[in-house]
């Protein structure tokens, strides 16, 4: 394996594997809806799009038609704290990716045709993924009121009428602040000498000039005095919970214990809350979980399906009570001897294909600041305490430093009021 | 370099078993891939779903362990172990680590031979399966139209049966009907087994002889599928989803199986007309119009015939022209055909992309039993290259007639706001109108039904 850092900055990490004859390309850009502002939330997503649209050597769609015509693949997506871009593609065509991906840092163009169009497309992705998505209408909501002071209380999609109302001039702002080689990571992995992806990668990318660092977030959001909670009447079957507690930033170095305490909360159908509020009380129809691993203190989110009917103040009471038993007691040996055996065998999982390794490594660089700790990850894991654990259990599933999401069918009496709105239709 | 089927042993044990044997070792895991032919063919008509319950039961409590017992010692030592139906197999899918490879042959032989079936594990499973129906209906509509499209062209054939049961059929299963499906349609004949990754390959040959090797075959081969038969004109099924923001649409009919000789032209002409980003579909709907975030088309091919469909989906107001634009590119595939560019250019990107599904021992353990479910042969991949690279635009052509549909001759469904879309897609033909939240995925009162026996 080799890393080089650029003279502009850009981070270069290869990974060779010789499995099958392809390549897997993440390119970091420490860009997301946390880097945005009231009135352009939205903007690193609808900028993602862009980067599909045309640069002044080639016009819109020829990225996508070049790098298909020589069997390459590709996607991107976009969170609260970066922008990531990937392709798949035969090791031959390496030449050509790097020279597509270089190509749109360096000269990316706007067309104002194609800026109407692409909102339109971003339009349909917010309808399929929150209008009529019961699941992305709550935890944008949640999430929204999770976050007084900080931007994570953005939604990354964005509202709206910021959608409706991008401008030319803020998409080119955007561009000029974040798209700098210096706020880059570039990971490889696959069919390719190491030696060669880096000498390709100097020669695209080095000549694009190192800019000024952006500007960092300096949000702080304030400690959360007090439970949140949020109702939506929606038109639908099923109940919806979503608790989100405040939980620490992804470098934080009791992060392998976060993840354990999820694993023994929610995955499989041995976890904790699965067995409770799924398989003994029936109250919840399937428990989910997941940590907003970001670069500043973000939420550890549950979220309970109920069955239609179901009272979700009942099950937010057993849930509560679950939870109040895993912060004072931690959880058995056993049970963390679980968490510790299924986060292995996902990392092992993982590192089996060159999508995986080429997203870990990244993925270790940008959030962990150095990807050899991903190498270290299976003895963090081991490492783990049940007192650490418990500990963290404590720290995090307090009630005062949550917001709670509840969205009930709209005909339903639950958290009775007079209010009937607000619904999907016409949103 | 290209992709090749990997070295393996291919054992059939005295009572019908296949065994596959696929060592592979980058990572110290292991993966198994239990394929059950049958599935859903094997379902009584009147009550689909109960392959998907039975599959769901297998980790539900077997041998000695009751459910719990089971999910702890699978998940206590980092496994997974996943049951589900598909129309004409069941297949029982799980990772272990290396060490743990005993372990895991010794679960899987208690799952499919010596299943609890416990009464109450079955009704709490077939409620909770229920709840999860409604729960997508909720969420994505759009991850059921394909249910609901099979319901409306298939008809009667097992093909248009929801496999994983509707919210009525569900509600109707009890336990005799899966023990009589357990006694009629699990055994021995019926079973490919393949075991890829780090594995010992001596030692699992003979503890999978040892397990499987007594276990009797099946009273009867799963029923026979007759080719179903394709929808001539347009018939339009509009399940009312009030309030939505957008229309989901699908658009099918009957297209070719699983044997089809033409398949690597199939995937080149599918690849340039629905199959990825630059594709005639998206290019219109997403990329010209911004009308949608996608378009996509592929075909479901079984043992008979499946079925083609493209879907995609469009704000309300412009449900009437995401469907124009939508078939109008379908009529344009068959009217101006391919050129040679966009042929090659598919046929780089297949080959490109091919291999990125056939990377892991999990990857290949699906593969393996694919091919073996179908009678696929070891060609089925190593000769896809030469295939691919002999594709003209003859050939071309020639998929385009066979198994594409012509726009005039297609199922429609329409999963929106019925008040507001009923007029636009009235215009395509009948309408057979339903609600989201109808317990069914057809409507009874669908006519026509080209299948009916």
């Amino acid at each position: 394996m080799r890393a080089a850092t650029l003279a502009n900055g850009m981070r270069v990490i290869v990974w060779p594997v010789r499995n099958i004859p392809n390549i897997a390309l993440y390119n970091w850009v420490r860009a997301g809806s946390r880097n945005e502002a009231p009135g352009a939330t939205g903007l690193a997503h609808f900028f993602e799009h862009m980067m599909f649209n045309g640069t002044s050597r080639h016009p819109p769609g020829e990225f996508d038609r070049m790098m298909e015509a020589e069997g390459g693949a590709n996607n991107a997506f976009t969170s609260d704290d970066v922008t990531v871009y990937q392709d798949w593609f035969p090791a031959n065509a390496l030449e050509l990716v790097l020279d597509l991906e270089s190509d749109r840092v360096a000269h990316l163009a706007f067309t104002p045709a194609v800026i109407e169009s692409e909102r339109g497309v971003v339009a349909s992705e917010r309808r399929l993924r929150v209008e009529d998505n019961s699941h992305g209408l709550l935890a944008e909501q949640v999430q929204a009121t999770a976050f007084v002071a900080h931007p994570y209380r953005f939604p990354t999609i964005g509202w709206p009428a910021d959608i409706r109302s991008w401008r030319l001039e803020d998409l080119q702002a955007f561009y000029r602040t974040y798209y700098a080689p210096n706020n880059l990571t570039l990971a490889l992995a696959g069919d390719v000498d190491p030696e060669r992806a880096i000498a390709l990668a100097r020669r695209f990318f080095e000549p694009i000039p190192a800019q000024a660092p952006p500007p960092p977030v300096r949000a702080v959001e304030p400690e959360q005095l007090c439970e949140r909670r949020v109702l939506i009447r929606r038109q639908a079957q099923t109940p919806l919970l979503q608790c989100a507690y405040k939980a620490p930033r992804a470098a934080d170095p009791r992060g392998p214990a976060v993840n354990l305490l999820l694993s023994a909360l929610v995955e499989g159908d041995a976890s904790r809350l699965h067995r409770a509020l799924v398989e003994d009380r029936q109250l919840a129809i399937e428990v989910s979980g997941h940590w907003q691993e970001g670069f500043d203190p973000g939420l550890l989110w549950l979220s309970l399906m109920l069955p239609e009917g179901g009272d979700p103040e009942e099950a937010r009471a057993a849930l509560d009570a679950e939870l109040a038993a895993v912060a004072a007691d931690g959880v058995t040996e056993a049970e963390l001897e679980r968490a510790r055996n299924l986060a292995t065998v996902g990392l092992w999982k993982k590192l089996a294909a060159i999508d995986g390794k080429a997203q870990l490594l990244g993925e270790y660089e940008v959030f962990h600041g150095d990807w050899p700790q991903l190498f270290d990850a299976p003895e963090r894991i081991a490492a783990v305490s049940a007192e650490e654990l418990r500990a963290v259990a404590a720290e995090i599933l307090d009630v005062r430093r949550r917001t709670l999401g509840v969205l009930v069918p709209s005909g339903d009496a639950a958290g009775a009021g007079p209010d009937t709105g607000p619904q999907s239709s016409g949103a | 370099m290209t992709v090749r089927v990997p070295a393996h042993e291919r054992l059939s044990l005295g009572n019908g078993v296949a065994l596959v044997l696929v060592p592979r070792r980058d990572v110290p895991l292991i993966a198994f891939n239990a394929v059950l032919r049958g599935g859903g063919l094997g379902d009584p008509p009147q009550r689909p779903g109960v392959a998907s319950l039975l599959a769901g039961l297998l980790e539900k409590g077997a041998g000695e362990r009751n459910a719990y017992a089971f999910a702890d010692v699978v998940e206590g030592v980092g496994g997974s172990f996943g049951a589900g139906a598909g129309p004409e197999a069941i297949t029982v899918r799980g990772q272990f680590l290396a060490r743990d490879q005993q372990l895991m042959l010794e679960l899987l032989a208690d799952a499919l031979l010596r299943p609890l079936l416990d009464g109450e594990e079955l009704e709490e499973l077939a409620a909770r399966h229920i709840e999860l129906i409604k729960a997508a209906k909720d969420s994505d509509p759009a991850e059921l139209i394909g249910t609901y499209g099979r319901g409306f062209l298939f008809g009667s054939h097992p093909y248009g049966r929801p496999v994983f049961g509707s919210e009525a059929s569900l509600a109707a299963i009890d336990r005799e009907d899966v023990r009589r499906y357990y006694e009629g349609q699990f055994g021995a004949e019926r079973l490919i087994l393949v075991l890829a990754g780090d594995i010992d390959a001596d030692l699992l040959a003979r503890m999978a002889a040892d397990s499987f090797s007594r276990w009797p075959r099946t009273p009867a081969p799963p029923p026979a599928l007759a080719r179903p038969r394709a929808l001539a004109g347009r018939r339009v099924l509009l399940v009312d989803f009030p309030g939505s923001a957008q229309t989901y649409f699908w658009i099918g009919n009957v297209g070719v199986d699983r044997r089809y000789p033409r398949r690597a032209a199939l995937d080149l002409v599918n690849t340039l007309f629905g199959g990825r980003f630059t594709s005639l579909l998206n290019t219109e709907l997403r990329i010209k119009s911004g009308l949608s975030y996608g378009a996509r088309s592929g075909f479901a091919r079984g043992t008979v015939a499946g079925e083609f469909s493209l879907r995609s989906f469009a704000q309300t107001e412009n449900t009437g022209q995401a469907l124009d634009l939508a078939l109008r590119t379908l009529a344009r595939l068959r009217q101006e055909g391919l050129t040679r560019e966009m042929l090659d250019s598919a046929r780089a990107y297949t080959l490109g992309q091919y291999p990125l599904g056939l990377e892991t021992a999990a990857d290949w353990a699906g593969m393996l039993g694919e091919i073996e479910l179908y009678g696929l042969g070891r060609g089925y991949i190593d000769d896809y290259p030469a295939q691919l690279a002999a594709v003209g635009l003859a050939e071309a052509q020639a998929v385009i007639e066979e198994a594409f549909p012509r726009a005039d001759s297609v199922a429609i469904v329409a999963i929106g706001d019925a008040a507001r879309i009923r007029g636009a897609v009235g215009e395509y033909g009948p309408v057979s109108q339903m609600t989201l939240t109808d317990p069914e995925f057809s409507a009874p009162w669908t006519s026509g039904d080209e299948n009916r026996p």
